[in-house]
Parts: C-alpha cells; structure tokens; sequence
C-alpha cells in the first residue's frame, strides 16, 4: 500500500474520531449484572433463547418500579467462549462495580472461578460449571443456583427405579460427550450402579458429536434397559438421529436438561415421541410469570427477542434464572437495605432465598451458606410430539449420593486447587 | 519532520549498526517502555489486568511463533498445544514445590524437547504439507492432556494455580503479574531484535528463502530447522508458564485448544510476518478486535435505538473480525508493520515529497 | 468383541467415510488445480446447507429445487471467492492462503449463524429414518444413501477429468505458464474449480445437514476432509476414494475397539494419528505425484 498526504488526513482524522467519547449512559440508582455469554461458538444452541428469557424476566422487573427505587441493568456481551474475552468483561464489570456474573459457559465458569472468589464478585453457574460449586464453604462466590448435573444424574436414576420397581440386573447406558462436561454425572451413575444392582456403561463420543455413528450399533448390541444421552446442541440431535434408526426404543431414553423444542424439530417431532429429559423449569406459556411477561414485557413491544421463543424450555430457564437472581437480591435488600450495594452485599441475599418458586415456574428452592444448589430440585418429562410434558413431581433424589460427590471434590479443591 | 535522519553521522561501525539509529525511534521505544514501565500507577486496573497484560503475553508468544513462520519459513499451527506443555509443565513443577524461576526454564525446555518432535515433520514437508502434520499434533497433544487425569487434574479437569514468587517478591495483586509478563516480553523481544544478527538468525533466512539453497551453501538444514523449532518452542513453553500463573490463575484444557494457535498465526500475519513491530501490532488487534466490535455494535444499537435481533447482533463482530482478517491479507500481506512503515517513512522526509521513491 | 459388530461398525465406517470424502474432494481439486489451500471447504459446507435451508423454507421453495438452486448459489460463491480473493494472493506465500482461508471460514461462521439464526435448522431431504437389517447387520439409511451419493460425485469427478474441461485443468495443474502459451484460459479455469469446490461442499453440507441438521458445527468436518486428502494424496482424486474408506473404517473400528481401553472418544486423534503417519511414511499421499524441488 503507498500512503500519500490524503490517505494519512483520512487516516489521521478517523483516529481522532474514534477518540471522542461516546456519552456514557445514566448509572445512578442502578444494581448492575454482567451477562457475558457465548452467542457465536459452542453454546450457540442454548444462549439466544436463555438470555431472551433472562432480559425479558429482568425487564419485567424493571417495568414493575424496580425495587426501592433500584432497577437493575443487565449487561449482555458475546465472549465467544474465549477466555481472554471473559476476563475483559469479568475485570470491567469488577470496575465497574457489577455485583454478578453470568457466564453460561462451562469452560469459562472454571477459568473466572478463582477471580469470582478473589474479587468477591458473585457467578452464577446455571447448569453449568463445576458440580462441586454447589458446597458453598468452599465456593462462597460460585452460585449454581440450580440442580447440577449430580442432581439431575441422580433424578434420572430414581425415575427410572419407579418405573421398573427395581433396578436390580438391569443395564444402563450413558452416551456422552467426551468433554468434562459430558465425563461429570459418570462417579455418580457408577456409585448408585453399587447401591442399586444395575449394570453400567458409558460410550463417550467426541464432541461436539456430529458423527456418532460408530457408537450407536455398540449401544444397540449392549441391549441396554435405559439409555441416557448426555450433550448438548448438535450432539443431542444426532444421539435421536441415530437411537432412532437403530431402532432403540425412545420412551427409555433420558437427556440431562439441554435438550429443547429445536433439538425435537430438527429430529423431527413425531419421530422423537416418547423421550425423556430433566426439567429444571416448567416448560410451556402456562406459568404465571410467563404470562405476565407476555401481558407486561411482550405486549408491550418490549421483548427481547422474537415472540415465538417465549415458552420454550431454554427461555424459561432464562427466565427462572432472572428471577432467581433478583430473588437473591429482594433478599440483599431485606437483609441490608442501605447497602453498601456491592458483591458480598448480594451475596448474602443469593445465599438465602427460601422456598422460592417464581409463582409455580420452578420448584421450591432453598439456598443456605452451605448449599448453593438450592435443593437440586427437578422433574423428569416426556416429549408428545409438540410438547414436554411432567412425569414426575418436583423433587430431589439421592441427595445424600450427590452431596458424598459433592463434599469429596470440594474437600480436594480446599485442599488442593483442583 | 519527526524521524530526522539530518546529523546523524556513524563514526564507529557498532553505531551504524545499533538498533535504532535514528533518535526519534529511540525516543519512541524509551516512551513506550516508560508508558509500560509506569502503566500499573498510572492506569487503572482494568486497562493493566485486562488489556496489557494479555497483550504482553499474546505479543510474546507471537513472538515466538514469529520466529519459526517469519525467520525461518516454517508453518506452525500447534503452537497452542507447545503452549499447553509450558503451562502444564510449569503448574505441575510449583504444585509440586519447584521455585518459580526454575520452573519457568525446565517447562520451557519441556516444551522445547517435544516442540522439536513437531519439527521432525519438518525435516520431511513443507508447506500445507506441514501445516496439516502440525495441526494434527495439536490434536493428539489436546487429546493428551484432557484424557490423562494425571495430567489435566481429573474429573474436574481443571488445575488451580498456586501463588509464586519471582525473586523473592510475591506475584499477587495485579501490579506484579503485570511486571513479570512485562520482563518476559522485554527479553524475547530483545533476543527476537537480535536474532537476526546473529548466524543463527542468518542460517534461519537462509532456510526460510530455499531450504535446498541453503544446504548447497552449508547451511545445515537438519541443524537449523531442528534449532528453529527448539528456540520457538522454549518460548513458547516460557509463555505459556507465565500465561498460567499471572494470567490464567487455573489452567483447563480447552484454554489451549486449536482455536489459540489460530489466533496465534494470525496475529503473526497480519502483524506482518517476520516483523517484531508486527507481533505486538498483531497480537492487539486479534485479540482486542472482537472485543472492540462487540462495544461498538452494541453501542451503535442502543444508541441508534436498533432493533436488530440478538443473532445477528452477536455474529457482526464475527464477521468484521473475519472480513478484517481477510482485508488485511488483501490489501496489505505484509501486514500491519508495513503500514507503519509506511508512515515512518512520509514523515521520514516530510515535507519533501517528491524526494521519496 | 464379536465379528459381527466389527463389520458393522466397517459397513457404516465406509458410509460415513464416503461423506467426509465428498469434503475432502472440493480441497483436492482446489489443490490440484492451482497448488492453493482450501482450509475454507468445511465453512463453505456450512454456507451450502445454509443456503438451502433458507431457499427452503424462506423462500418455500421444494426441497428437490432448493438443492439445486443451493448447488447453483454456491457455485457463484466459489468462483467469486476465487476472483475477488484468492486471484489477488497469486505468488504469496502458502501461510498466507491458508490464513486468508481460515479468515474466510470466520467470516462464513458469522454470516450464517448471524442472518439465519443460531439454533440448529432442520433439513429433511425426505430419507426414512428406518433401518435396513442384513443379517444382523444394520445399515443405517441416511448413510447408505449419504455415502452412495458421495461416491457417485467423487466417481463423476474422476469422469470429469478425462472431459474437455478436466484436460484443460490437468494442464493448468502440470503448469500454468504453459497452459497460459497454448491458449488455455488459466484463471477462468481455476475459477471454475472454485466454483465446483464450492458445489461439492454444498453437497455434503445438505448431506450432513439431513444427518445432524444445520449449524456452525458443520464447518468441523474439515478435519476429517484433510486427513483424507493428506492420506490420499492432495492431488489425486482417485487417492479421495480410497483414503475416505479408510479414514472411514478405520475410525470406526477404533471407537468400537480403541474407546473402551481409552475411555475417551479417540475418534478424532484416528485422524490426526493418520496425518501424522502419512506424512513420516509417504509424505505425498497413496496416491499423490512426489514434487521434485529444483533450486
């Protein structure tokens, strides 16, 4: 390229352009949440929708006046699941004085753990992150606030005990991403296998699972009694795909929560009748919340995204962890109205909502100092062909098999780091 | 104006060759060092642990890189995984109570002894030929380390990195960090200026124009592209040790993916390949790009009051960063140094335009 | 581990082995053509299904025309990636074309995802989804079909070579200054391999897209596209066919084999561990012409 003088002005000028501050917006009487969110690499499957949801609830609360005159504003970025990027937004949120992060990544959850504890600023984990970070002595800032994937293991299990009676000689298969995500509920499956008398086996794929088609006659030839499907956007679709053409039944087989509307679309929706998943939210337009949300917030044209999402199951996942998050902080304010409104402050109030269920969206949860879990609550539901419907009531199963897990991994990460 | 080259006579040959002779430079880089130096007590944090100090890193270990692709013409898209081996390596030494000083040199030379492995590719390709072979090494080192619990840190697969200290002073907080990454860059830095004053560096461009040539000569391929791989990794590996301990602070397997070499090789081309100017100018676009267009669109929407669904509000910085990528290569190849030289080089006789060729 | 599942696991490796080739077919005529990498294919898959999504349903256009349209959308795409990109990078070095490639595939991933949406899209080329049963063999039908379409493609390609147009590429591969003095239009010919690199990704990307449905991860299966064109031998067609089978086969039989001694999906390393000992063993490929180097 050859620079003369007019290219140089150009270039001179644009700099200085780019230099001039852009007003910065109003930030009095503010209570501030980072949602930093992988919306362009691994979790495209999920994000849109959660954080439609998360927006919607939030802006819902807003509309309502806020509470004491606080609103509270929802920072949403792409950190396309690179981690520098989260550590930007994590450092800026840290100056600018937000009180929770909410990463919706897994690898990211681990990499921000030790600054969320360093520089006290609450993450919120939903489904995601390390199982363990429900102990709350050990991680006082990581805040799963939802049922893990121990929980949700330990949920599937025990549904299906109730269904056949006994587990005892039956054989159970995991298929699973070969990532840490898709490795966790395996301690779990092998230590209810001893305490219950079934057979267990894990066939892991490499993610994120486009081709499986190795796996699934090995599946077959095991002759499982249940099968469970354990990933996420892609992979899921292709594990239906392919128990479908190789003829497994599908009313006994189980995905963890990510499994939505889209996934049974792709596969096709009467083709997937019968499958089951774990539910941590109702799924559906029925619940009160989303109704006012479509009455106050959609109606109103206000909606962040297109209507057609509200109600699915990753939307209302959003929208249980908005509320969840501005129930925590109700609490904040109850326990300390003046503030001062930083990290511990919310803190507290995350560490003791009490039997909150957003007006029947969710099940009971009951966070304490030490369970930051919140009960792991869930329900176990069943695909009709156009929607998912409960099969089970809202409850927890296995806890005391969860938290065993859950306290030897935290004891090691107190003691050791890892 | 600015970059005067008027007065300025060699009398020595040490001081034609010195690296900058022209006083402007040399006020320049002492500027800029000053500014780096005196960053943590004048900047606030954000800018220091946010911006710099990644950029430090991502700088040095394009540096690194920048070595093998621009010294020595040798493709390398695994430089993630030799990364991965430092700071494994590295975090592994201080759990295990190894100073980190020590540390730091057998996680580099662990990095370079299997970096060389990645070589011996070379010794028989080059070109896309070598560009597959290392990418698919990056995949078995990936599939390594996530795979042996010994390794990655079990279940969990994640691994806490103690506090160390750096010649007796505690790297906590975030002014420390700061200056170790800042001590690296400057000794890579200053051994990259050098490197190519030296017969190495010369017996490295010699193998980058023709490897064949270069033998004819006596130039030792098998040495050389061997030696090229060592050095590059070693940095590497020292990057990635320090990336771990002043920056990651808990190392997991997905940081070094495939997706960090990529990043890598792009901040050396569009940097400018073989430029040391280049690797810092590269390093902070790739790395801020996104970041930069991620404000902006987003500042743009709610300024304008835009309603452009969230898809497409997230994936426009994507694209931007993929057409800049593209651009760049376009409309320069030799990169981001080359346009700042061209610069340097309308104020070097400034106003005298017509001097210029 | 009993026989039977072995050679099932070999049927369907073979299937599937034959998709990743239809990929791997757009890298080796790009590569045989003009010497240039193509590290974009798998992208340009992902664009293909793309396209063919959004001409099926935005468009309401049936899936058969869609198809067509898609492969004809995308063929333009090629030949104008070629002209407005990679004509201007002639005589840079290879690192730059591969960067300017993976720059392209960056850019595709943001185009896709961000116009059509990020949730994963259906593509229902109509294949029932029951299984066909040999024995106790089964063959999975999306597969079946997948893979007999791929080597027809990669069949037709090998036919294309002996054609007009394919003796006017194999001269422009042998040289292009000579092709250039006997009147051969060099760059409209390499414009047309784009163009049909293109096509062919599109193709696999429907294929995939009906097996997995469309999302960025389509752009994933570049890796198994360039361990079998590096084993095959990147110039060499022929070399496609017979590396796809046994890429195929032989990462399926390691996931049935290998996996449960690792306890980890290998079924990525299979390809990366055939790279690697394709290059330390014969470096060209089966099938690839040795380039002799001249100073």
């Amino acid at each position: 390229m050859h620079i003369d003088r007019r290219t140089f002005l150009a270039g001179g000028s644009a700099l200085l352009i780019g230099q001039v501050p852009l007003p910065a917006r109003a930030q009095d009487k503010l209570i501030k949440f980072g949602a930093p969110q992988d919306f362009t690499k691994v979790y495209t499957f999920v994000t849109a929708e959660y954080s439609q949801g998360q927006r919607d609830y939030i802006t819902l609360f807003n509309e309502r006046g806020g509470i004491k005159g606080f609103k509270v504003h929802l920072d949403v970025i792409d950190h396309g699941n690179d981690l520098p990027r989260a550590i930007e937004a994590f450092e800026r949120y840290k100056r600018e004085g937000y009180v929770l992060v909410d990463p919706l990544s897994t690898p990211m959850a681990r990499g921000l753990v030790t600054r969320a504890l360093e520089d006290k600023i609450n993450m919120v984990t939903t489904l995601s992150g390390r199982s363990d970070a429900a102990d709350g002595t050990a991680f006082p800032y990581v805040m799963p606030l939802s049922p893990n994937y121990w929980s949700q293991a330990a949920l599937i299990i025990d549904f299906f005990q109730k269904q056949d009676k006994d587990l005892k000689g039956k054989k159970i298969v995991l298929v699973h991403i070969d990532t840490p995500f898709g490795r966790e509920p395996i301690p779990i499956y092998q230590a209810l296998a001893q305490k219950l008398g079934y057979e267990f086996q894990a066939f892991p794929y490499t993610p994120p699972g486009n081709d499986q088609s190795a796996i699934w006659p090995q599946v077959r030839r095991a002759r499982p009694d249940w099968v469970i499907f354990w990933g996420a956007g892609v992979g899921q679709t292709v594990a239906l795909n392919e128990a479908i053409r190789n003829g497994l039944p599908l009313d006994r087989m189980s995905s963890s929560v990510w499994l939505s509307e889209s996934d049974m679309e792709v596969v096709g929706k009467d083709a997937t009748k019968g499958v089951l998943k774990f539910e941590a939210a109702a799924g559906g337009r029925e619940p009160k919340v989303i109704q006012d949300i479509l009455k106050e917030v959609v109606a109103k044209g206000k909606g962040a995204g297109p209507e057609g999402k509200v109600g699915t199951s990753y939307y209302n996942i959003g929208v249980m962890m908005g509320a969840i998050q501005i129930e925590g902080l109700r609490k904040a304010f109850e326990k300390a109205p003046d503030g001062p409104y930083t990290g511990p402050w919310l803190n507290e109030g995350l560490r003791s909502i009490t039997n909150f269920t957003a007006d029947g969206l969710l099940p009971p949860i009951t966070t304490t100092k030490q369970d930051h879990q919140g009960g792991g609550r869930g329900r176990i539901a069943r695909w009709d062909g156009s929607k998912f419907v409960a099969q089970s009531d809202w409850g927890s199963a296995y806890e005391d098999v969860v938290w065993a897990e859950i306290r030897k991994y935290s004891e090691e990460f107190k003691k050791s780091g890892k | 104006m600015l970059y005067r080259q008027a007065g300025i006579r060699h009398r020595r040959y040490a001081a034609e060759r010195q690296l900058w002779p022209l006083t402007f430079d040399r006020m320049l880089v002492g500027a800029v060092a000053l500014f780096l130096l005196a960053a943590p007590f004048t900047l606030d944090r954000l800018y220091v642990s946010g911006y710099l100090l990644p950029w430090l890193l991502w700088s040095s270990a394009a540096l690194g890189l920048n070595l093998l692709m621009g010294g020595a013409g040798q493709i390398h898209l695994g430089y993630g995984a030799v990364m991965a081996i430092g700071a494994y390596s590295s975090v592994h030494l201080v759990r295990n109570g190894v100073p980190f000083e020590l540390a730091l040199i057998l996680s580099g030379s662990m990095s370079a002894a299997i970096g060389i492995i990645f070589g011996a590719a070379a010794l028989r390709v080059k070109g896309l030929y070598l560009a597959m072979s290392t990418l698919a090494m990056q995949y078995i080192v990936d599939f390594t380390i996530s795979h042996a619990p010994g390794i990655s840190g079990g279940t969990q697969a994640s691994l806490q990195v103690p506090r160390v200290s750096v010649l007796g002073i505690p790297v906590t907080g975030e002014v420390a960090p700061y200056y170790v990454a800042l001590a690296l860059c400057a000794i890579v830095t200053l051994f990259m200026l050098n490197v190519g004053r030296t017969s190495f560096g010369r017996a490295l461009a010699a193998i980058r124009e023709k490897d064949y040539a270069a033998e004819i000569i006596g130039v030792s391929t098998f040495k050389y592209k061997l030696l090229a791989f060592w050095t590059s990794s070693f940095i590497g590996g020292a990057v990635g040790a320090v990336l771990a301990v002043c920056y990651l602070r808990i190392v997991t397997p997905d940081q070094f993916h495939l997706d960090l070499s990529i990043q890598l090789v792009a901040m050396v081309i569009v940097g400018g390949l073989g430029s040391v100017l280049g690797s810092f100018f590269g390093a902070a676009l790739i790395l801020f790009a996104p970041i930069f267009f991620n404000h902006a669109i987003g500042m743009l929407a709610a300024g304008l009051g835009l309603s452009i669904s969230t898809d497409l509000r997230s994936h426009i910085p994507l694209m931007l960063y993929g057409g800049l990528i593209i651009l760049f290569l376009l409309v320069e190849p030799l990169g981001l140094a080359k346009m700042y030289d061209n610069v340097r080089k309308y104020f070097l006789v400034w106003p005298f335009r017509h001097v210029r060729k | 581990m009993d026989l039977i599942l072995l050679g099932e696991l070999a049927i369907n490796g073979v299937l599937v082995g034959l998709m990743y080739g239809l990929i791997a077919l757009g890298i080796v005529l790009v590569y045989k053509t003009s010497g240039l990498a193509n590290l974009a294919q798998g992208a340009l898959a992902m664009a293909g299904g793309y396209v063919t999504v959004a001409l099926a349903t935005l468009a309401g256009l049936p899936m058969w025309a869609a198809v067509v349209a898609a492969l004809a959308v995308m063929f333009v795409c090629g030949m104008l990636i070629e002209r407005v990109m990679l004509r201007r990078m002639i005589g840079q070095p290879v690192i730059m074309i591969i960067m300017l490639t993976l720059g392209l595939e960056i850019f595709l991933r943001g185009v896709g995802p961000g116009i059509f949406g990020s949730a994963v899209k259906p593509l229902d080329l109509g294949i029932r989804q029951a299984p066909i049963i040999v024995g106790d063999i089964l063959i999975n039908r999306a597969y079946l079909i997948g893979g007999a379409i791929s080597a027809l493609l990669i069949m037709a390609t090998i036919a294309l070579f002996n054609s007009r147009l394919g003796v006017r590429m194999r001269a422009v591969s042998d040289d292009q200054t000579a092709s250039w003095s006997v009147g051969i239009r060099v760059e409209r010919t390499i414009a047309i391999a784009w163009g049909l690199a293109a096509a062919l990704a599109t193709a696999a990307g429907i294929l995939w897209g009906s097996v997995q449905g469309v999302d960025w991860s389509l752009s994933l299966l570049l890796m198994k596209a360039l361990a079998i064109s590096i084993l095959g031998g990147l110039d060499s067609i022929a070399g496609v066919l017979l590396a796809a089978v046994i890429v195929g086969v032989a990462e399926s039989l390691a996931t049935g084999i290998l996996d449960p001694l690792v306890g980890g999906g290998t079924r990525d390393i299979v390809a990366s561990v055939i790279i690697v000992m394709t290059l330390l063993v014969r470096p060209y490929g089966l099938f690839g012409r040795e380039h002799i180097e001249r100073v």
